[in-house]
């Protein structure tokens, strides 16, 4: 039996040190997506794996086409076959910083603070996406091995250090070491709690597939006194692109796109309309009032069931200061669109090109970047056990049951995670929704970075208990 | 008037010719560009050097402060025997500018782009290459020796003179339009001569009638207080990329009609003589589209090329960005999305109404959850008509066809000359526009050059509208 008790009294007692060891981990601007922070990706690839050989742990970096994998192995002195094995991850990698000037302080230089509420944070980008989350198993981990001397399972750690750039690597990745990488089931430490008091285990996710446009008129910039009228301007097209892709409805108007899209479960849709929730703080609390979905579905149904388009960001022309009365020769938009059920996202990418094609004017050539990879939605029956004993292990720290919740975001490596090694996963997390993550001031509470902590201490003991 | 023979005049020009080209050279060299303050000095000498050349022909030249590059007043004065008799001599005031383009990409040019040089052009004629040849050294010159040419032949000229050359025509107009607001007594005359524009073909002249005014404007759509993740946002979230996208779609119906309500209150109809003279111009749309790789006009489709061009107003966006626009993802919704517009605006437009009707159209666009922001980046001009059967009008257009042996077309500027709009909003005087530019001089470009047959017959021109004037 694991003694819990002396191991969640260390994660109380040695909180300060955790934290320092989170804020060396968050100095390192580790931001995938920019080719200019690779060299920094490499060096928090390298900081984690040295943690993970600290605890003992059979720890090495490897190599991709794009940033390296950190995977990391502990096997206990008195392992059988008998002996669970699961597999951790996580990620190093974070979002790009911009606007930088939104910060209140620096992105890479964290900060424990309290806010007006007397809340306490850690605020620093990264802090919830998701170095502070990988890091409460971590932790947990040292604290079991301390106070037990070992740990009652067999444990594999993947940190990858792509899942905010589409993960190229990964599938590769896992194909290759599949063998290696295979265990009992996985658990996914990059998710929210229900609210600040409430633990929840989120059990479906939504795919995601990325495509990039580059509109084409004119074959050069031209001046928009001696060309404006007759002259095609792309920015016009993509207009009109963008503008088209919903309806008055919310619907999205690409045709096929929700081929695959299944109706929710009757029984899932009278629970999550049975949970606390409250749409106009949840728009409230980002400057929102009115759901701009699909009509006819709530919130968390829009946001957890239904696919979406998104326009992530748009440039072209001049963006300078002042004027320049300039027709650009091109325009650019980058695309998202969320998946849920069976949506196919080659299908979904293709949908859309066809659609984008259809929609150009004369003389406007649309190309795609066809860099999109992306990934399926995956669903996990709430009957799992692993499901039930987290669960358990939740709710014994919390004191309040778990929810079994839906996410909008994606986190591909689920879907991955099944379909190539096999083996289903628990997403157990510890985020809430004004964590900011993604956005200036990103943040993670000092109790989710605490009781997530204690938390995976309680779940890796239930773990050792399921011969 | 009499005592004079046109043709003696000519003939002094082209016995002249090398002299004059040397005077255009040592222009060229200074490297008189504005709009880098790394330059300033360069342009007070560029403007000392004008004075000199002015004084040099006799004229009363005043250098005037202003809040941007100095101006040059040049005033001439016919003598007391010419004025005499005559209830009116007229006063016509010259315009141009000796301001340049920056140089760069400077590794494009052949020769180095303020060391001027004399080279056959692609067609075999003798060009000059330089920085400022063509815009608009060249063409102030061709004015410059006509005078120079009438003084020598004739002793005088036939009406009262003042040029004016100002130093920010490449930058922000409103330097020179506060100078001419506030020296309204200075520069009062009765027509402006605008030396700035181009020949329609090599071989045929054109007089500029119509140009249109041109307004700047940025907006910034808001939604959501900060940027959201789209994960777990997209859907519910209203995404300020997508309605900026709606509203600037909206802008224009299938037929490129602007939606804008109000917008075009003040065009005017296009009579039938009006089209129809538009349409004896030579012009190929299929040519002019080509050239940029494009087949088809996308304005209004009740307009030919040439209308949409000159005759009608335009919504344009000259840029916009909003979101992640780096290399690689980013799964955000943005909290911002913003765009920089031009409105060409025709006569009738008034500027400040044009802009007030886009930001009534944008805000009425917009859905509860957004919030609109606008910054003007200036503009204050409307379109320009110039009578086309004024006595201004007509002996140029009798000067140019005794040079060119054709009649020159009436044509309209789709870009704007603001100070054309300013002569005539400040001291209610109509410009004509000549000019001896070719379609192929590369102005704003790497190698910019200007026909020496240009330079030649440019100053046969303003010689022979003197002579046009002098006949009443």
């Amino acid at each position: 039996m694991t003694n819990i008790k002396a191991a969640l009294e260390l994660v109380d007692q040695s909180l300060d040190q955790a934290i320092e060891r989170l804020f060396t981990f968050l100095r390192i601007p580790s931001i995938s997506a920019d080719p200019a922070y690779s060299s920094e990706c490499q060096k928090a690839a390298e900081w984690i794996a040295h943690e993970f050989t600290s605890l003992g742990c059979n720890a090495s970096v490897r190599a991709t086409p794009g940033r390296p994998m950190v995977v990391a192995h502990y096997t206990p002195p008195n392992a059988t076959k008998a002996t669970p094995h699961a597999l951790f991850y996580g990620h190093y990698d974070v979002q790009p910083a911009d606007p930088l000037e939104l910060w209140t302080s620096p992105p890479f230089e964290p900060q424990r603070i309290k806010n007006k509420k007397g809340v306490e944070q850690l605020v620093g980008r990264g802090t919830a996406d998701d170095k502070g989350q990988l890091m409460t198993f971590v932790e947990a981990a040292r604290a079991l091995l301390k106070t037990n001397g070992s740990l009652p399972i067999r444990a594999t750690f993947l940190i990858e250090g792509e899942e905010e750039s589409g993960s190229p690597s990964l599938v590769p990745f896992l194909k290759a070491n599949a063998k290696e990488l295979s265990c009992d089931v996985a658990f996914v430490c990059d998710t929210n709690m229900w609210d600040a008091k409430t633990p929840a285990i989120t059990t479906r996710l939504r795919g995601l597939v990325h495509e990039e446009v580059t509109i084409t008129g004119p074959s050069i910039d031209l001046h928009s006194g001696m060309y404006g009228g007759p002259a095609l301007n792309p920015i016009r097209a993509l207009a009109k692109l963008i503008g088209a892709l919903h309806d008055k409805k919310g619907k999205i108007a690409i045709p096929a796109f929700y081929d695959g899209v299944a109706d929710l479960p009757a029984a899932v849709k009278k629970q999550w309309r049975g949970l606390k929730f409250s749409e106009k703080s949840f728009l409230g609390s980002v400057g929102l009032k009115t759901a701009a979905g699909e009509k006819g579905y709530t919130v968390l149904e829009q946001v957890w069931a239904r696919p979406t388009a998104e326009i992530n960001g748009i440039w072209g022309g001049y963006t300078g200061a002042g004027t320049k009365t300039v027709i650009p020769s091109k325009a650019h938009a980058k695309f998202t669109f969320r998946l849920v059920s069976k949506q196919n996202p080659a299908k979904v990418l293709k949908a859309f090109q066809a659609f984008a094609q259809k929609q150009m004017l004369p003389d406007a050539k649309i190309s795609f970047s066809g860099k999109g990879g992306g990934s399926p939605a995956s669903e996990i029956s709430e009957n799992n056990h692993y499901i039930r004993a987290a669960s358990a292990a939740l709710k014994d720290e919390f004191k309040r049951d778990t929810v079994l919740m839906g996410s909008g975001g994606s986190i591909p490596i689920v879907r991955h995670f099944k379909d190539i090694l096999g083996m289903d996963s628990v997403l157990v997390g510890f985020g809430l929704d004004d964590d900011a993550i993604h956005s200036p001031n990103e943040k993670y509470n000092l109790t989710s970075f605490h009781r997530g902590m204690r938390s995976w201490v309680r779940i890796i003991a239930a773990l050792g208990e399921m011969k | 008037m009499v005592g004079y023979d046109i043709q003696d005049i000519l003939d002094h020009i082209d016995g002249e010719f090398p002299t004059s080209l040397e005077r255009l050279f040592e222009f060229l060299r200074f490297p008189s560009i504005a709009t880098d303050p790394a330059h300033a000095e360069d342009c007070l000498h560029t403007a000392q050097w004008v004075k000199s050349m002015c004084e040099g022909l006799g004229f009363k030249t005043t250098i005037h402060a202003t809040t941007g590059q100095p101006v040059i007043v040049a005033k001439y004065e016919p003598p007391a025997q010419v004025l005499a008799g005559h209830r009116h001599v007229p006063h016509v005031l010259f315009y141009g500018h000796y301001d340049v383009q920056p140089a760069d990409p400077v590794e494009l040019w052949v020769t180095p782009p303020f060391e001027p040089r004399i080279a056959p052009g692609k067609d075999g004629r003798a060009c000059i290459y330089a920085r400022g040849a063509c815009d608009d050294k060249g063409q102030v010159m061709t004015f410059i020796e006509a005078s120079r040419a009438w003084l020598k032949v004739v002793g005088h000229l036939p009406c009262r003179v003042t040029v004016l050359i100002e130093g920010d025509e490449e930058g922000d107009a409103e330097h020179l339009d506060r100078f001419v607001a506030a020296n309204k007594n200075l520069l009062k005359s009765d027509v402006a001569w605008v030396c700035d524009t181009g020949l329609w073909e090599p071989q045929l002249p054109a007089i500029v009638t119509s140009l249109r005014g041109c307004i700047a404007e940025e907006v910034t759509i808001s939604g959501p207080r900060i940027d959201l993740h789209s994960g777990y946002f997209g859907g519910p979230a209203i995404n300020p990329i997508k309605v900026l996208s709606s509203i600037l779609s909206d802008m224009h119906d299938a037929r490129g009609h602007i939606t804008i309500p109000g917008f075009y209150d003040g065009v005017k109809k296009l009579s039938p003589a009006q089209r129809h003279a538009r349409r004896r111009i030579p012009f190929s749309e299929k040519h002019f589209l080509k050239e940029v790789g494009l087949s088809k006009a996308v304005g209004e489709a009740d307009f030919n090329v040439l209308e949409q061009l000159w005759d009608r107003p335009t919504a344009e966006i000259n840029g916009i960005w909003g979101g992640y626009t780096g290399v690689g993802g980013k799964t955000v919704l943005p909290a911002e999305a913003s765009a920089k517009l031009t409105f060409r605006l025709v006569l009738g437009q008034k500027p400040g109404k044009a802009r007030a009707a886009f930001r009534k159209y944008v805000r009425s666009k917009l859905p509860g959850d957004c919030k609109a922001r606008f910054t003007s980046h200036g503009g204050f001009s409307s379109g320009v008509k110039i009578e086309d059967k004024s006595r201004w009008i007509e002996k140029a257009q009798a000067a140019l066809k005794n040079e060119w042996g054709v009649d020159p077309v009436l044509v309209g500027e789709g870009g704007s000359v603001p100070v054309v709009e300013g002569f005539k909003r400040h001291l209610g005087i109509d410009s004509v526009c000549v000019g001896f530019c070719n379609e192929d001089d590369a102005l704003h470009s790497p190698n910019e050059k200007y026909n020496v047959e240009s330079y030649q017959r440019g100053a046969h021109f303003w010689a022979r509208y003197f002579h046009e004037i002098a006949k009443d």
